[in-house]
């Protein structure tokens, strides 16, 4: 069943008058929540449940910061995917604040922001795309002549749940990495006194930020989290456990250049640098933009981006192991290594002709007082 | 002249050998018997492990041999990843008895005789350089069992296997989240900083184990041939022939 | 007659955070003021990075123009180790960048800048009729029936009275500067909504060459997709196909709905032809090569200078004049702070000197802004669509003229009103029509490539750090993004980065005063016969804030 793309914000009715408007009968729809109730791995017993929650009336107010970022994780929820689990949410919750989107700007957009905290205190989702810089007092992003340490803590307080989307928001990305020059740092380490959810990737994939809400929305509470606070229906699993090129893995194929033979019969590119099997994401499964295709079904190798830190910890991207301190690069690792191994080799034996040059002296010298009775020192023994 | 070597009495457990207790060529010795037959076993079967681990793990850190044709047709990265696993059950399965034997084995093969522990370990581990430096070789300490230099280098070796079981599993446990080396491993991630830095820890000291294994192969068979006093058949036979004059630090009551 | 001091912090329906601040004076702007109030330090973050993984990293300085830092930085690293990429490689790069630029310029026609024109209020007044018959004049778009209309405007009044306006809500409707009549209001809010579900379908042409959008995958080098035809993994036939359809997709919303309302809306507005013109120089670094990238002679858009609204002469572009100055941007230069920096030669050294937080106002304040100033032989310059196709106009590119001239000669205005807010929104319409059919173009000529047997997409010759020169490599990369002139520099040595420099379309455009005191293409617009009529209602500064399309975390990245 392919639900209507009719985002949110523009629709008065309820989400079931807005179906049966569109042709879809309510048999249908209980089927569509089974699928998504599936997706999220609570069973398909709870689609009345999710059924009942999608239906209230009352759409749940949603206030979406950001912070220090790039906007595309913005852009990625733009782009949720057929049947649309995204625009089925948009279609569920109001959009009191979003700043790529709203009609008024400046002093209003506030007003309504602080209007809908007043009114729905304890009862809105905090979205936050985007990372908080913490060196200089938060200087380095502010909305409104305020820090974004500021804003966000604010938000925060009254908000039913806290949803960071994207890298920026869970760990800092690009500008969190070495040097971090502005101290940016993820939601979490902000908002300490409530739970955040991780919806990990720069950007992740739109359908898991719906996803989580629809959970959020259905069952009351959020979805259950992997340690590093990743909703565990979507990073349950390693991309390198879920890869269709799994199977080139085993066997032992591999892309050694882009482009080879190997990369034009779709082998594994472990050996170009894939970070899919150190990173948990369901972009083999769920993939981008509307099911299309995903990073590694389009010849590159994942550069691990839902993983925190991955812009220090999976780079270079293109070798197999990173570059822990300068290391890495161009597998300098193997060749130091080799070099100790063999340096070692070497040592030893020149260490072993030091010992019988020293012997045979010490043999001249000391021949009569060690052992005059001995009939043929230096012998082998066996 | 005949080598005047009196077979000590057996020691309080039976041990089996594969060598001949030949004779050093001359003066008074007598053997001693080091390494009980669950050390030895241990020993080689951890040797055969660490190459096997060794061997499969660099392939798959860099997998040169690319095969072609049928997908379907090909399981070297699988075998190579059993072979790899396999190697680690069976490396760690004998470093559980290994632990075990640390408080169960003889003096020569207890935890204190394995670590340097005691200041005077210390000391002597100077003299032990010198010694290698061959300066004043003759002040070298004498040890039955290990001595400092070999304590520490064994620690180390010990320390080495106990960061590749730890990430080797840690890295194992990502394949099934939620399952129990998943559970028991996953800190390793956390406190390392990433996974990626785990497989770099892994891979690095694959390396630090090949530095390794010349040296203390080098080394016993230098002792064997200096001192002629079956070192290396030791970790085969089980004991040693020792000068019956010689007073040895960790010898008083052998 | 006093003046009124208006802060609008934040400009919203952009990409980022900015802030404008003017003074106004019985309804004109006087004095303006544009601050970028995010800073990251992304050109700190590539020292010592891994030049082919700089791609990466550049392109999350923005997720909304998402490819282009990423060719940018591409071409930057390919120039400094002197690597040539397939011509495959480099159409796939120009259908992905046509398509970035299609779509961005879509988005923000309907999403982010239709609001400043189009009422939706006053939608819920119109006679679906009406709208129909308007529609069906211009378009033959299928859509374009009463009942589609009567439709959008019965979930629009069931919205409204719902009382949850979400994104709607404290907009300025009503305002006196809403012209259009109701009809045209509604034709419009029909096809903000569609354009939502179209851009979501147009930009899988990204994922199938990139893997995802935002942020699709580039290689140094070439493209990491490779062609095979007889394989399921790959640029088959069938992804060639869905790639052609993509196109069809956008070609025909393009000429059927964007086009065709564009040319609508702008009828009712033609007096903003004389608003917001600003800084009269333009620069345009051209784009889409179609040889090689050094073959300037090559470029669909061409390359190239006009100053002082001369359109007589196309002077020729020297990258050696570009410099950045920073003494109103919150940085310190170790030359002091007059000073002028190639980016060869750049610095990127935040120090904070404005007042705390939370502010009141940052006019007056010396330095105001994260964003550092560009300038062109000292020259403050325009960048994006409008300079794009002055130059190509006045470079005598046969179908840019052509363009030109129907819009002037449709909405019955001179080439005066090129110069402007109108003017800007008008020019990015124009080379989006010109995109969409050229794409066709791209694909053709990839598709005849391949059926002669080259299927090569990646030069790996140089992929090894061993091949890459000794001592230091220089390289630059200059492409035209949606939003103008972008520029990277990188220097590399024993295998590293050792200094990036990025100088971004929004930079030029988003800059603060330079040390001569001249305005940044922002500020200068506002002050060029500008309205504000209500100051507490700041519509016209959205209007030609939003005609330049900001990126403000491209700008100060
Ligand atoms: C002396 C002991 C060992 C050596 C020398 C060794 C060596 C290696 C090497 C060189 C790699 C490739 C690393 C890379 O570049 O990615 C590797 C991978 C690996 N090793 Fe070990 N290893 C040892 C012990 C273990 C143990 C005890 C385990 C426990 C299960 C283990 C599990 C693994 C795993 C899971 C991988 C990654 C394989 C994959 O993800 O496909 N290793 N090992
Ligand atoms: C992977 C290769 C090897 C490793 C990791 C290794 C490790 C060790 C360790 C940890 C010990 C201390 C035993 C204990 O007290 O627990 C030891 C002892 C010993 N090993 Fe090895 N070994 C290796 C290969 C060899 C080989 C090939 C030889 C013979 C040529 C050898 C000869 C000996 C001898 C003679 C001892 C007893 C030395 C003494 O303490 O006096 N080892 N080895
Ligand atoms: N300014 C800018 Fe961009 C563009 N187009 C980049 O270079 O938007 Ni995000
Ligand atoms: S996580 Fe990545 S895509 Fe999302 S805002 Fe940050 S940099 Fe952009
Ligand atoms: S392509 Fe990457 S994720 Fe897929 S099997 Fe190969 S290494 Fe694993
Ligand atoms: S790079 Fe990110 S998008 Fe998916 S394939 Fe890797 S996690
Ligand atoms: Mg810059």
């Amino acid at each position: 069943m392919s639900l209507p793309s009719t985002p949110a914000w523009l629709t008065g009715e309820s989400l079931e008058e807005g179906l049966v408007r569109h042709g879809v009968s309510r048999r249908d729809f209980v089927e569509y929540c089974g699928g998504l109730c599936v997706v999220l791995g609570v069973g398909r017993s709870q689609a009345p449940k999710m059924v009942r929650a999608l239906l209230a009336p009352q759409r749940p107010p949603v206030i979406w910061l950001q912070l220090q970022e790039c906007t595309g994780c913005v852009e990625s929820v733009l782009r949720t995917a057929e049947p649309t689990i995204g625009d089925l949410v948009l279609d569920l919750v109001s959009l009191d604040y979003q700043h790529t989107l709203m009609a008024g700007a400046g002093r209003d957009v506030e007003a309504a922001m602080k209007a809908s905290m007043r009114a729905n205190a304890g009862k809105y989702i905090l979205l936050v795309t985007g990372s908080v810089p913490t060196k200089e007092g938060g200087i380095y992003c502010t909305v409104g002549g305020r820090t974004a340490q500021d804003i966000l803590e604010e938000a925060a307080k009254d908000a039913a749940a806290v949803v960071a989307i994207g890298a920026c928001a869970h760990f800092g990305s690009v500008q969190a990495a070495r040097p971090n020059p502005t101290g940016a740092v993820g939601v979490h380490e902000i908002i300490k006194d409530k739970p955040v959810v991780n919806i990990a990737g720069c950007p992740p994939i739109g359908d898991v930020v719906t996803a989580t809400l629809v959970h959020f929305l259905t069952f009351n509470r959020l979805p259950d989290l992997d340690p590093l606070g990743r909703p565990l229906f979507a990073y349950g699993a390693r991309i390198h456990d879920q890869c269709p090129r799994r199977a080139n893995f085993d066997a032992g194929q591999f892309v050694e250049q882009f482009d080879d033979e190997a990369a034009r019969k779709g082998w594994c590119l472990y050996h170009v640098g894939c970070k899919g099997p150190a990173t948990f994401s369901p972009c083999p499964i769920f993939q981008w933009n509307t099911r299309t295709s995903w990073p590694i079904g389009a010849g590159h190798p994942c550069l691990g981006c839902t993983e925190p830190n991955f812009w220090d910890t999976m780079t270079p991207f293109y070798d197999r192991l990173p570059d822990v301190g300068g290391f890495g690069v161009e597998q300098r690792v193997d060749i130091l290594g080799a070099a100790l191994a063999i340096g070692a080799t070497a040592g030893v034996l020149a260490h072993a002709a030091a010992t019988g040059v020293h012997q045979m002296r010490e043999r001249k010298r000391q021949l009569p007082v060690v052992d005059p009775s001995s009939g043929a020192p230096g012998t082998p023994n066996s | 002249m005949t080598p005047t070597a009196s077979r000590p009495a057996p020691r309080d457990r039976p041990g089996f050998s594969l060598a001949h207790k030949i004779p050093p060529p001359s003066g008074d010795y007598h053997w001693v018997y080091l390494w009980e037959w669950p050390l030895r076993a241990m020993h080689w079967i951890a040797v055969l492990c660490i190459l096997a681990l060794v061997a499969t793990g660099l392939y798959i850190g860099m997998p040169y041999f690319v095969t072609g044709g049928d997908t379907s047709q090909h399981f070297l990265m699988g075998w190579m990843r059993f072979v790899h696993f396999a190697a680690a059950a069976a490396l760690v399965a004998t470093a559980i008895v290994r632990f075990y034997w640390l408080f169960a084995g003889n003096k020569f093969e207890r935890w204190p005789a394995l670590f340097p522990l005691f200041p005077r370990d210390w000391g002597n581990m100077w003299r032990q350089v010198k010694f290698y430096l061959m300066i004043q070789p003759e002040k070298a300490p004498h040890y039955l069992g290990h001595n400092p230099l070999q304590q520490l280098s064994y620690t180390a070796m010990y320390g080495l296997g106990l960061i590749m079981v730890v990430t080797g599993f840690a890295m194992y446990g990502q394949s099934n989240p939620g399952g129990l080396f998943y559970l028991a491993f996953n800190w390793v991630g956390v406190a390392f900083g990433g996974m990626p830095v785990v497989r770099f820890i892994h891979h690095v000291c694959t390396w630090l184990f090949l530095t390794f294994i010349p040296i203390h192969i080098y080394l016993a068979v230098r002792a064997d041939h200096l001192e002629r006093t079956g070192v290396i058949s030791s970790i085969i036979s089980g004991g040693r022939f020792v000068p019956t004059s010689q007073h040895f630090i960790d010898g008083d009551d052998v | 007659m006093a003046v009124t001091k208006v802060v609008v912090d934040p400009i919203t329906r952009i990409e980022g955070h900015l802030r404008i601040e003017v003074q106004a004076d019985q309804g004109r702007i006087t004095d303006s003021w544009a601050s970028s109030t995010q800073f990251r330090g992304i050109e700190l973050v590539m020292e010592g990075r891994d030049p082919r993984d700089a791609w990466a990293f550049t392109q999350r300085i923005c997720g909304v123009c998402t490819v282009v830092h990423a060719v940018a930085s591409c071409r930057a690293v390919e120039d400094a180790l002197g690597i040539t990429i397939p011509p495959n490689a480099n159409l796939i790069r120009n259908l992905i960048h046509g398509m970035q630029f299609i779509q961005d310029h879509v988005i923000h026609f309907y999403h982010l800048h239709a609001l400043d024109w189009v009422d939706v209020v006053s939608a819920l007044k119109a006679d679906p009729e009406g709208t129909a018959r308007i529609a069906r004049q211009v378009s033959p778009w299928p859509n374009n029936s009463a009942t589609y209309f009567a439709e959008v405007q019965a979930r629009l009044k069931k919205f409204v009275s719902g009382g949850q306006l979400g994104i709607f809500a404290n907009g300025y409707w009503g305002h006196p500067a809403y012209k259009l009549p109701p009809e045209v209001n509604l034709l419009a809010v029909a096809h903000y909504l569609e354009a939502l579900d179209w851009q979501r379908d147009v930009i899988r042409l990204h994922t199938i060459f990139g893997g995802k959008n935002p942020h699709p995958n580039f290689l140094v080098g070439g493209m990491a997709s490779a062609i095979n035809l007889n394989d399921t993994a790959t640029i088959n036939a069938e992804r060639l196909t869905d790639i052609r359809d993509l196109i069809t997709k956008a070609q025909r919303f393009v000429e059927q709905v964007y086009w065709p309302d564009l040319l609508a809306i702008a009828g009712f507005y033609k007096e903003w032809g004389a608003i917001g013109g600003g800084v009269p120089n333009f620069l345009s670094y051209g784009e889409f090569p179609e040889g090689d990238i050094t073959d300037l002679n090559r470029l669909y858009f061409p390359r190239g200078i006009i100053l002082n609204r001369d359109l007589s002469r196309v002077q020729a572009f020297d990258p050696a004049l570009v410099q950045e100055y920073i003494n109103s941007s919150w940085y310190e230069y170790a030359a002091g702070d007059t000073a002028g920096l190639h980016p060869w030669e750049g610095e990127t050294r935040a120090k904070y000197s404005g007042p705390p937080t939370p502010w009141e106002y940052l006019q007056g304040e010396s330095k105001y802004t994260w964003m550092k100033a560009p300038r062109y032989d000292g020259h403050p310059m325009q960048v994006g669509p409008l300079a794009r196709m002055l130059v190509g106009f006045a470079s005598g590119h046969q179908e840019i003229q052509g363009l030109v001239k129907e819009v002037l000669d449709r909405l019955q205005v001179g080439p005066a009103v090129l110069f402007s807010t109108l003017g800007r929104t008008a020019a990015r319409g124009i080379e989006t029509l010109m995109l969409a059919r050229r794409m066709n173009t791209w694909y053709g000529q990839l598709v005849d490539r391949i059926k002669s047997g080259d299927t090569q997409t990646f030069n790996g010759a140089k992929w090894d750090p061993k091949t890459w020169p000794a001592g230091e490599a220089k390289g630059f990369g200059f492409l035209d993004a949606p939003r103008g002139a972008l520029g990277h520099w990188v220097k590399i040595r024993d295998g590293k980065i050792t200094k990036y420099q990025c100088v971004v379309p929004s930079t030029w455009n988003c800059s603060p005063r330079d040390p001569k005191g001249q305005m940044g293409p922002y500020e200068a617009a506002l002050v060029d016969n500008h309205p504000l009529v209500r100051p507490d209602q700041p519509l016209e500064i959205l209007r030609t804030i939003h005609s330049f399309d900001p990126c403000m975390a491209c700008g100060v990245h």
